[in-house]
């Protein structure tokens, strides 16, 4: 592949209408091999919902929001708890008390001004969640429970929404790129609906790992760039640090998915 | 060990690491030509109550259930056979975030 020169990059940004300082702001991730200003402009022109914004969705936003996506619309109900503290890193003791996505919002337009945010103070249901997914390109799951995550999935398989899956417990975390007609969906992972724990372990490196990989999956999805982790669900074990890939194919009696015409290849 | 005995290694995730507890490792001794099903009859035996059966058992699709890396929905299921030296995994869903 051509590397690229600067001023290919200056005369093209030009006519594309990337301003001195956001050439400036990206210009480590425009020096990457094969992402250039058109990737650039890509993650400009894309709309990300990222549906909460815990352990997870602090770093995956911090990413989002610096690598410059042209909207990023939040959703989640909760306020700041102490308790948050040791892993939603997005926040501060001044936080405390505030609606996260409010606190969240000013944090991320003060890293990045270039980019529009909005800030969605519910809980997603079946009631709002087309309206939630409306307009946007790509969804990020850093929910904290199954119940939300599979009305999320089962709303993107059937707009045909890119969905990226991000879990964690204790030391442990969970991804997989889901691609309506692509791979398998997160009912194809997870056929039964589980029993939910509330307040579970969680050593606060982990979401922030498991979140910079939903931003980074992201970023492959709406550039092209890279083979995202579609068909691929990635275990990582902090304890010995071990990163295991496994292969989850498609349910065929899949309740939600099967109705979606298979794009196999 | 005995010649006509095999040994894995399984290693748990989550919340079933939890009920073995530690780092959540296992060494089974198992007679020669096992399957997994052998393996799962051997933990009931040894872990009893301890253990919730219906987490593990290839009763809950939710548990992934790996040899070597290779989830056992794609080998044999529970007929798949294990040999001496296999890793097995059980990981179950997680949901936090």
């Amino acid at each position: 592949m051509e590397i690229q020169s600067p001023s290919y990059h200056r005369s093209l940004a030009d006519k594309l209408n990337l301003s001195s300082e956001e050439l400036e702001r990206y210009d480590r991730q425009l020096r990457l091999l094969g992402f250039g200003v058109e990737s650039q402009l890509k993650l400009k022109r894309s709309r990300v919902l990222v549906v909460g914004v815990g352990g997870l969705g602090s770093v995956a936003t911090l990413y989002l929001a610096s690598a410059g996506v042209g909207l990023l619309r939040m959703v989640d109900y909760g306020d700041v708890e102490l308790s948050n503290l040791n892993r939603q890193i997005l926040y501060t003791m001044i936080d405390l008390g505030r609606p996260k996505v409010e606190s969240a919002a000013k944090h991320l337009q003060k890293l990045n001004p270039e980019i529009k945010i909005e800030a969605i103070r519910e809980r997603l249901t079946e009631e709002n969640v087309e309206e939630l997914l409306s307009g946007v390109d790509l969804v990020v799951d850093c929910l904290d429970n199954f119940r939300t995550r599979f009305i999320l999935n089962d709303a993107c398989v059937e707009h045909g929404k890119p969905l990226i899956h991000g879990a964690i417990y204790g030391a442990e975390g969970r991804l997989m790129t889901i691609i309506p007609g692509k791979g398998p969906c997160l009912r194809c992972l997870i056929p039964r609906e589980p029993a939910e724990h509330d307040k579970i372990p969680v050593l606060g490196p982990l979401p922030g790992i498991v979140g910079a990989l939903e931003a980074l999956e992201a970023i492959k999805v709406i550039t092209g760039l890279g083979e995202p982790a579609i068909g691929k669900l990635i275990v990582i074990d902090g304890m010995d640090l071990s990163f295991y890939t496994i292969e989850i194919r498609r349910n065929p009696d899949c309740p939600v998915c099967r109705k979606i015409k298979i794009e196999e290849g | 060990m005995e010649e006509d005995s095999l040994k894995v290694i399984i290693r748990t995730f989550a919340t079933l690491r939890e009920i073995f507890g530690g780092t959540g490792v296992l060494y089974l001794e198992l007679p020669e030509g096992s399957t997994i099903e052998d393996l799962l009859r051997e933990l009931r035996k040894q872990y009893g109550s301890k253990l919730d059966v219906g987490r593990l058992v290839g009763e809950n699709p939710n548990v992934k259930i790996l040899v070597n890396g290779r989830e056992i929905t794609y080998l044999d299921g529970l007929g798949t056979r294990l040999r001496d030296g296999d890793s097995v995994a059980f990981i179950p869903p997680v949901a936090g975030g």
